[in-house]
């Protein structure tokens, strides 16, 4: 910014064009960088210093895209994988946030929870899926409990940071006026937990992905982890970079749909408790 | 120590509780081995020399992998946040692959590197690097302008300033986005072995799962499980001496 | 017989970590109604304390509070209290904040939409009912807490360094409205304050509290014509400024010399 001043300083007349210019240009600029990705992407892949196996070509890629997308196989494979996802991502909410309130007034309860949280927190739940597929079988049952336990533990977190920051004045200014303890409970300490207990659920919600994509490729069936496992096996690489476009459209989309979530319930918050990630 | 001991107590009960159930036969012993033999499982695994072996195998890959996203993804974040053509180029990059689920990655990995070693490091790297990224840059762009400032009128070249003031003042955010990058790595780590690999701790439970050895398999998820809790508390244990001049 | 009877209150300030200390030692003290009475003590004398306990929010650990001849036992709208730092509940409008209390007391719906209007006039926010608190200033917040905590029109008025967070001047001009509003609706005031001149001016009788534990040391009259226009420099009102700003000073020392 120093140097628009020192600019404008200099002349009058031409650093106007300049300074619009500069404006644009920092406004183009991430389709520039993305557009100057899939250009070298194409580039490199057409150079022949890879086989195409390797690296297949943009073009090839999207041509595969848009062949599962006429075919049907790419919604399909899509609400495979969201619908996991969701469910789980839901479930992992709902229970989350139960438990963190009953762990906030419950002494027994939180002493109960709390080592298994705390110890389970760090732990590649991963590593339990055989032992799930073991006991609930190879279908969506088991994707969907791997799903809440690992999204369940940021909520829960969440839940109780939240519970615990608020401020006890807000507490007794309710109590003042005279509301009962569920009252205070609902009206008071929900609403004013619910920047963290959201930051909680965005946070849950891109694991949830994950995990999801995860058990597909172990689990094998539809879905588009699945699918890319599929394409893989049969070293049809232009289907597995297929799957990642996809994938990855698919987890942007949610984040960025989560984050719009956010602003709308939140409008009253001075939007000072943006988590860090994207 | 003492409230250390009533602090983890319901994690004594819960071993207990196993030990009941599966003793007393309220589920199949396939379905949920009693603990005491998973134990036992646990010791002839460490005899044979397998768990040892394959835990080589995962900690060597996801160390190395760890290590190449921890070291790369600071230097693009730090960069990033020094100058602004990089941020400009790299900034949508890093905000479009950033929510994309890691484990999309690891058929291509596969398809690049084979089932070895070569493609989990590989995918460490990638799916580790952005968390990394991320705690550089947003603590790099946090540094006190008054720090920087009093450091240039000292005279300090801009490099100087970038290594003695903007990066011990990153270092927190920069911690903190290494921690999420660890417990991914263990993550991608365990899948990828699970789904893609002939030696490992993750092939191992894929293998003895396989084999109907349930015993030694739960043995070994309960050792993966536990390493990655240990090397959190670890971290979390060498990060707060590094920090302890922030208090 | 007074409305609010202090009767040899003790209380222990015990922290989540570390030593507990003794906040307040014996404290007696009697409120008449109507009366403005103002809690003047240095920091950490325990006067917040007192005032917490008084409205409920706190349990006496020795001798008794009551009101009216009756026990205080817990928080209730026959006491309301104005926080320092405003305490509005943020996902609510000021027209929210202020309908809260109204709620909760089961008033039907036209008759405590009007109350809630006729109170955001009252502190002049006419215009901001739609706000959220985090769009006020300072001034404005503290506004919307006092109109919220007169709307369900308590008998007694708790009021915690209500003004200690805003600037010199918009304190000055609170000051002189809350005056003005408890002129026209007189209500039992009990105001803390650690500024002596605020408490001279605002209030019947003042109170002075001893450095922790807190014990009522002294109780002064400033009963005076408080709309003089001249009354800062008037000299009853300089000398009674002197005089208890003596009282508190001695206070204030011993306070600083106490670690923590």
């Amino acid at each position: 910014m120093a140097r628009l001043d020192l600019a404008r300083a200099a002349d009058d007349g031409g650093t106007a064009w300049r300074e619009r210019a500069r404006a644009v240009a920092w406004r183009v600029a991430p389709f520039a960088s993305v557009g100057l990705l899939i250009v070298a992407w194409e580039g490199f892949a057409r150079s022949g210093a890879v086989t195409p196996f390797m690296l297949p070509a943009p073009s090839t890629v999207i041509d595969r895209i848009w062949s599962d997308a006429v075919a049907g196989d790419l919604w399909i494979n899509m609400y495979q994988t969201l619908y996991r996802a969701f469910a789980g991502f839901a479930i992992a909410a709902v229970v989350g946030i139960a438990l963190g309130f009953t762990m906030a007034r419950s002494r027994i309860a939180h002493w109960f929870f709390d080592p298994i949280i705390s110890v389970g927190f760090p732990m590649p739940k991963i590593a339990f899926l055989p032992i799930v597929g073991l006991w609930l079988g190879l279908f969506d049952v088991s994707k969907i409990f791997m799903v809440t336990l690992d999204a369940v533990f940021p909520v829960i977190t969440a839940t109780l940071v939240g519970i615990a920051a608020v401020e006890r004045e807000l507490l007794w200014s309710a109590r003042n006026m005279g509301a009962s303890e569920r009252e205070v409970l609902r009206q008071v300490v929900l609403p004013a937990a619910l920047p963290q207990i959201m930051t909680g659920l965005q946070v849950a919600l891109p694991i949830a992905l994950i995990v999801a994509v995860v058990t597909e490729m172990v689990m094998g069936g539809y879905g588009l982890g699945g699918a890319m496992m599929t394409a893989s096996r049969f070293a049809n690489s232009p289907g597995v970079f297929a799957g990642i476009v996809e994938i990855a459209v698919v987890g942007y989309a949610v984040v960025k749909g989560m984050a719009m979530l956010r602003r709308r319930l939140l409008l009253w918050h001075p939007e000072a408790m943006e988590p860090s990630t994207v | 120590m003492r409230s250390a001991l009533i602090r983890y107590a319901p994690l004594v009960l819960l071993a207990l509780g196993w030990e009941l159930i599966a003793r007393l036969g309220l589920v199949s012993s396939s379905a949920l081995p009693p603990l005491s033999k998973v134990v036992a499982a646990w010791f002839s695994l460490i005899a044979s020399g397998d768990l040892v072996t394959a835990g080589a195998f995962s900690l060597y890959r996801g160390g190395v992998g760890l290590l190449l996203a921890i070291v790369v993804g600071a230097a693009l974040g730090i960069a990033m946040a020094w100058w602004r053509p990089v941020n400009a180029l790299m900034s949508p990059l890093v905000e479009m692959f950033y929510p994309m689920p890691k484990s999309a990655l690891i058929p291509v990995t596969v398809v690049w590197l084979g089932f070895g070693d070569g493609s989990k490091i590989l995918l460490i790297f990638l799916g580790c690097m952005l968390p990394v990224t991320l705690g550089a840059f947003n603590g790099a762009r946090s540094s006190d302008r008054v720090l920087v400032w009093s450091a240039r009128s000292m005279g300090a070249s801009r490099l100087r300033m970038l290594w003695d003031v903007v990066v011990p003042s990153a270092m927190p955010e920069l911690l903190n986005g290494v921690r999420t990058a660890l417990a991914l790595a263990f993550i991608l780590l365990v899948s990828s072995e699970l789904i893609v690999a002939r030696q490992g701790l993750g092939y191992l439970i894929g293998y003895l799962g396989a084999d109907g050895a349930y015993e030694p398999m739960f043995a070994v998820v309960l050792t993966v499980a536990f390493l990655g809790f240990a090397a959190d508390r670890l971290y979390l244990l060498l990060v707060g001496r590094v920090l302890a001049w922030r208090d | 017989m007074a409305q609010i009877v202090v009767e040899r209150v003790r209380h222990m300030y015990r922290p989540p970590r570390g030593k507990s200390v003794l906040a307040l030692e014996d404290v007696s003290l009697e409120v008449r109604e109507r009366e403005f009475l103002a809690l003047l003590g240095p920091s950490g004398c325990g006067k917040s304390t007192l005032l917490y306990l008084i409205g409920g929010f706190l349990p006496v650990e020795g001798g008794r509070i009551a009101i009216d001849g009756a026990t205080v036992a817990g928080p209730g709208p026959d006491r309301g209290i104005v926080f320092q730092h405003f305490a509005l509940f943020p996902w609510k409008t000021v027209r929210g904040n202020i309908l809260y209390g109204l709620e909760r007391q089961g008033m039907p719906r036209a008759e405590r939409e009007k109350r809630a209007q006729d109170f955001i006039d009252l502190v002049g926010l006419t215009g901001f009912e739609d706000s959220f608190p985090s769009h006020l200033s300072g001034g404005m917040k503290q506004r919307t807490a006092i109109a919220r905590t007169l709307a369900f029109d308590p008998k007694i008025l708790l009021m915690d360094e209500p003004f200690g967070a805003l600037d010199a001047q918009t304190r000055h001009l609170m000051q002189s409205e809350l005056l003005g509003i408890w002129q026209r609706t007189p209500k039992t005031v009990i105001f803390v304050t650690h500024d002596v001149q605020e408490a001279v001016y605002l209030a019947d009788r003042v109170a002075v509290m001893s450095a922790r534990p807190g014990r009522i040391k002294a109780l002064v009259d400033t009963r005076f014509d408080k709309n003089d226009k001249g009354i800062f420099r008037a000299k009853h009102f300089v000398d009674k400024v002197d005089e208890l700003w003596t009282l508190v000073r001695d206070e204030a020392i011993k306070a600083e010399r106490k670690a923590p």
